[in-house]
């Protein structure tokens, strides 16, 4: 009955898929090929307004949906550059554009310099600079490259992160310093590399260091002035972790106190890293965020025998005290780098004849999660990618079933691992359309052959142990972009690409997907085929997050970064790898925007007053 | 008291004392000292930054031509004992000259 069902749906929306596509009860929970095919939906709050950004995901519920439709299928090939900015700083660019009236805002990678960019003037004049001159010792304490992932706007205040653990706020309107504050010793290993997130009156930091033996920890500091109001260690005492009498995980075995120090060999929670580096999500009914951690430190398992709680895992925290609600460690005893850090995104699915709140994971070691976030019962893992290191996740149990083959041994290469520390995706976020009901992600097809070593604490300096040689999976493409059905953890299309695609993703009221690739291909992709409606070859791989928005002159445009680098860098001899590049570039339809074309005069006339512009650091 | 201590501390461990640019490596070419470096260099977490095969990873590739601080063998015995402002730590503390002229030696060995 159901198939019928489905088939006479199909043969509605095919004879006329204009309606289908573009009606507003489009966005409802019906199934249709050309409607929402899973009934998943979000909420979108705080709903700002569409052609806005303030906020990296662009809502709480980390969709990195945008409601813009004027760029769509019919003239998404006309897209061309409208202008360009390069900030001069060889890093990796990993952060995508904010913007807030008439106003742009890009932060670069260390030595972490905000810019302002006047969208109202021809050829978008920088209307202030800010340099933040941070410790230059950060640079050889972060593990992967000096990056930033972004930045937020709020309460008229730039707020992010330096790489030497400071956080910053930013006058919006002046460019000058508001506030910082010192939230750890970069001289010890951690570093921030985190995109602040911002809820209200509180500003969430994540600590990095995952390969330095570092004590990661997750805090919210008050927008105002900085000062912290709530501080939970990932490892420890429960007390320091913020795991007291609310906290109720769905599986048993992460029940019981100071498990953070009991399921660790004596005080080597204290290096066990842990680092919530990634992305931060929040849901207004139930005030909770969400977030993952980091591997747990050393890298080398056999050196922490035991669960290692609370790494590689993801914590749901009450917003306004920290108190732990619930926790699932994704990889426990994580033997292969497999951080829990990726975007959690909140969605609403239909599950067994009722609604389920969720939140959708895709997880380095290889599997998507569909999770319960009220109560972290996990409804749905299944491989999203290439992988070979659990047979499955047990779902009556939350554990994975780990294949014999797959644990390393000291001093002993153990061959074709898949994936490999870098995962099936990384950090790169992925976006949700409560159009389609899909999820859009860049993911990654490879392998490793690794040899583990011993490993000393020495602070300040790495402590891994992993020695790999990676290689492309199955086909030969090292990468791959995919829709899938979180609902029933599933495919929907996938495109394939030479390298991993480690960029972020946006998906419009166009039923248009933005991502970008190693080799230097923007795309535009149809959310409900896959198609590749357009691509342009930038100046740089992609690494960063593009976004879209609303100019002062109505247009819409997209923006991306072109800088390969970050974690990608493991890649940086494979054939095709572009050298590193810092220009920011903003596509319309034919490239209009004010001041182009036949108006050189006029953007010479308008163009601003001189700034300081600061020189490009020494790469390192 | 004190300062004769570390007279005969210099005396001892001449390798220690006054390093320049143009110091020879003592253990030039020489393999056990090669051995003794590479052991070093995976235990002292060396390989976390500048990878196992020393290509590079977290720290700039020690196998290449581009050297940041020199690649004269006391330029990087300099260099490892002393640090860099970017993040490099200082290992004089850490370890014994002859400690960080092994690890110079093995370095030197994987040198294109």
């Amino acid at each position: 009955m159901r198939k019928s069902l489905l088939a006479i749906i199909l043969l509605c929306g095919a004879a006329f898929p204009a309606l289908s596509a573009n009606t507003p009860a489009d966005k409802g929970t019906g199934k249709s090929a050309t409607g929402n095919v899973t009934g998943a939906t979000a909420n979108l709050a705080p709903n700002d307004p569409a052609g806005q950004l303030t906020r990296q995901a662009r809502d709480y519920a980390n969709t990195r949906y945008s409601p813009l439709s004027q760029i769509n299928k019919a003239n998404v090939a006309r897209l061309r550059i409208a202008w360009t900015f390069s900030d001069g700083q060889m890093y990796g660019h990993e952060g995508a554009p904010l913007v807030v009236g008439d106003t742009m805002y890009v932060v670069t990678p260390y030595p972490n310099i905000a810019y302002a960019l006047d969208l109202s003037k021809a050829g978008a004049p920088i209307k202030w600079v800010f340099q933040p001159n941070p410790d230059p010792r950060a640079i050889g304490e972060a593990c992967c490259d000096k990056v930033l992932r972004g930045w937020a706007y709020a309460d008229g205040k730039l707020i992010y992160n330096l790489l030497d653990d400071h956080t910053v706020a930013v006058d919006a309107q002046t460019g000058k310093e508001v506030w910082r504050v010192l939230l750890d010793d970069v001289s010890k290993g951690p570093t921030l590399t985190q995109a602040a997130f911002v809820v209200g009156d509180k500003v969430y930091i994540g600590s990095s260091g995952g390969e330095l033996g570092t004590n990661g920890w997750f805090q919210a500091l008050d927008v105002k002035d900085g000062h912290t109001i709530w501080k939970a260690f990932t490892n420890g005492p429960d007390d320091g972790a913020l795991i007291g009498p609310e906290f109720k995980p769905f599986y048993p075995w992460m029940n019981g106190k100071d498990l953070g120090i009991s399921t660790w060999p004596g005080e080597m929670w204290k290096q066990g890293a842990s680092a919530p580096w990634g992305w931060v999500s929040y849901d207004p009914d139930l005030n909770e965020v969400y977030y993952g951690t980091s591997n747990p430190g050393p890298r080398t398992p056999s050196q922490r025998p035991g669960l290692n709680l609370w790494s590689s895992a993801v914590f749901a925290r009450d917003a306004d005290t920290g108190q732990a609600k619930w926790a699932y460690q994704f990889t426990p005893h994580d033997e292969w780098d497999y951080d829990g850090v990726n975007e959690n995104v909140l969605l609403d699915i239909p599950w067994k004849g009722a609604r389920r709140k969720v939140m959708v994971h895709f997880n380095r070691n290889g599997f998507a999660y569909t999770i319960d976030r009220a109560t972290g019962e996990v409804l749905v893992a299944e491989p999203f990618g290439l992988q070979n290191w659990a047979e499955k996740i047990d779902l009556t149990t939350g554990m994975p079933i780990v294949n014999d083959a797959a644990h390393p041994i000291v001093e002993k290469k153990v061959e074709n691992i898949c994936p490999p520390d870098i995962g099936v995706k990384n950090w790169n976020p992925s976006a949700f359309s409560p159009r389609t009901g899909l999820l859009y992600a860049g993911v990654f097809n490879s392998c490793m052959d690794l040899t583990n070593h011993i490993v000393q604490y020495i602070p300040g300096s790495p402590y891994d142990g992993m020695e790999m040689v990676r290689h492309a999976g199955p086909g030969g493409n090292w990468g791959e972009f995919i829709a899938w059905d979180p609902v029933q953890g599933k495919r929907v299309w996938s495109v394939k690409e030479n390298l991993y695609v480690w960029s972020g993703a946006v998906v419009t009221g166009s039923d248009l997907v933005f991502y970008g690739t190693m080799d230097g291909w923007f795309r535009a992709v149809d959310a409900r085929s896959g198609k590749v409606l357009w691509s342009q070859k930038l100046g740089s791989g992609i690494t960063a997050a593009p976004m879209t928005f609303i100019g002062p002159d109505k247009r819409q445009y997209v923006a991306v970064y072109a800088g390969v680098g970050g974690g990608a860098g493991v890649l940086r001899r494979e054939k095709g790898f572009m050298p590193g590049g810092n220009t920011l570039y903003v596509f319309s339809v034919d490239g209009a925007g004010p001041g182009n074309g036949a108006t050189q005069l006029v953007s010479h006339a308008e163009a601003a007053a001189p700034v300081s512009v600061p020189p490009a650091a020494a790469h390192n | 008291m004190k300062k004769l201590v570390f007279l005969l501390t210099l005396l001892a461990t001449p390798a220690f004392a006054q390093v320049s640019a143009d110091t020879a490596n003592p253990f030039e070419g020489k393999a056990d000292a090669a051995e003794s470096g590479h052991a070093l260099f995976g235990k002292m977490n060396c390989a976390g930054c500048h990878a196992y095969d020393l290509t590079g990873g977290m720290g700039p590739d020690l196998t290449d031509a581009s050297w940041l601080y020199g690649g004269k063998p006391g330029e990087i015995y300099h260099t490892i004992a002393e640090g860099t402002p970017r993040g490099m730590p200082a290992w004089k503390d850490k370890m014994t000259a002859d400690e960080i002229w092994q690890v110079v030696t093995y370095i030197q060995s994987k040198k294109q």
